[in-house]
């Protein structure tokens, strides 16, 4: 069976060493795709913030033809949390809402985040995350 | 109108740029966000994470002098290097890291005032470019543990008449909050404040650009406002020790107080001790 955009990614970030690391994130952080005009008077309005993280994360979830779509927005001041959620974006968007709930539960300790960026900046992309795979959930009646 | 005691401690950010290619300068960048350095930084500013470079990777505690004299050997940083120090979040991970420098005794430590956020907003240039500095052989001479509080020594500060500064913010301090907003993993088993301790939040000190506010100001708060003396053998505390070293750089050297402790454990230690004695 082939292998899901997630599994490569985390194949790819554990070969990974610190700078290799970094310079992935940092790609994903340049590449998040621009928010969509529909959703700027909402994120100016403070709508669907990811209120766990202190960095201020929004996101949008649609399900289009059963499959998963996401729009984000952070600051370019933040660019770790913005690259992890380009990340996500990445590995997210287009599949079935089934692929997201199979994406392993800690996928930031599966990408191994913790251990090279230190533990304290975890819980707000973890918070990220459980936001997208709610979501996801909520919109696919899965349950 | 006042001044700093110490002003030759903090520096602009034009400073920084004539001095950037001065062979005797270290421009030392440390951030909360583990990502802005790669994005761009002062030319020539060498990356120091609090987190990967300056903790002890098994034990709570910062490294010890062996791999302290590595770091800054590999780094490129001299006995004699005055390093200047900038970062985000107001300076609060740059203080943090001049504390860690104090620590060990290196003696010319400076700050950019504004840090990354007023350099980005006097429209100075960044570079992805790492600078490669011949290694050194740096050696630690004295480590200067005055500067540090441990446990125990709070525990006998509580009662003595010493000032204790509690930086968080009210509702950390009362106790409603468990933890700072955004951080539950930094939070405790207990809320409230250590017995005997004064609420001077940490962003008092600083003006909205980042920068330091005015001795005049500092005075107003410090000195007239909660009554502390130069001469106070004060201990200042907050989450992880990083916004209480803001605070430690603000009192000693700026409004010149002698005997400022930052205790590092702060309330990850407290709130979550055993048999500690709390106040709300």
């Amino acid at each position: 069976m082939d292998m899901t955009k997630i599994e490569e990614i985390i194949e790819a970030f554990q070969e990974a060493d610190y700078q290799e690391t970094l310079a992935m994130l940092l790609d994903y952080s340049d590449s998040l795709p621009q928010l969509p005009e529909k959703y700027i008077e909402q994120r100016d309005a403070g709508f669907n913030r990811v209120p766990e993280c202190e960095t201020p994360v929004f996101v949008w979830i649609e399900l289009n033809d059963g499959l998963v779509h996401i729009d984000a927005d952070v600051p370019q001041e933040s660019p770790t949390v913005r690259g992890f959620v380009s990340l996500l974006v990445d590995s997210f968007n287009g599949v079935t809402p089934e692929e997201v709930q199979s994406a392993p539960q800690n996928l930031v300790h599966n990408l191994g985040l913790d251990q090279k960026l230190g533990t304290r900046r975890m819980f707000g992309l973890s918070a990220v995350y459980n936001r997208i795979r709610s979501s996801v959930k909520e919109a696919s009646g899965l349950q | 109108m006042a001044e700093y005691i110490h002003p030759e401690v903090l520096v602009s950010a034009q400073w920084v740029a004539d001095h950037s290619n001065d062979p005797n300068v270290r421009i030392v960048e440390s951030d909360e966000d583990v990502l802005l350095y790669e994005v761009g930084h002062v030319e020539n500013a060498i990356k120091i994470d609090w987190q990967i470079d300056l903790q002890d990777q098994l034990i709570r505690d910062y490294i010890d002098k062996e791999k302290f004299e590595k770091l800054l050997s590999d780094k490129g940083i001299s006995n004699d290097s005055t390093v200047v120090f900038y970062g985000d979040k107001s300076n609060w991970w740059a203080c943090y890291a001049m504390w860690v420098f104090k620590l060990f005794g290196h003696e010319n430590c400076l700050i950019m005032n504004g840090g990354r956020q007023k350099w980005i907003e006097e429209e100075r240039p960044l570079t992805k470019d790492v600078p490669n500095f011949p290694k050194t052989d740096y050696k630690v001479s004295g480590t200067n543990d005055a500067i540090r509080a441990f446990r125990d020594d709070v525990v006998e500060h509580i009662g003595s008449g010493n000032p204790l500064i509690d930086v968080r913010s009210p509702k950390e301090f009362s106790g409603e909050l468990l933890h700072m907003e955004a951080y539950p993993q930094e939070g405790a088993l207990r809320g409230g404040h250590i017995p005997g301790a004064d609420n001077v939040p940490w962003a008092t000190a600083a003006n909205e650009d980042g920068t330091f506010k005015s001795a005049d100001e500092l005075q107003s708060i410090y000195l007239e406002g909660k009554g502390l003396k130069e001469d106070d053998d004060i201990i200042a505390y907050c989450r992880i020790g990083e916004r209480s070293s803001h605070t430690w750089f603000v009192l000693t050297y700026l409004l010149g107080f002698k005997d400022v402790k930052n205790y590092d454990g702060s309330w990850t230690e407290w709130g979550n001790l055993v048999k500690a004695p709390i106040e709300k």
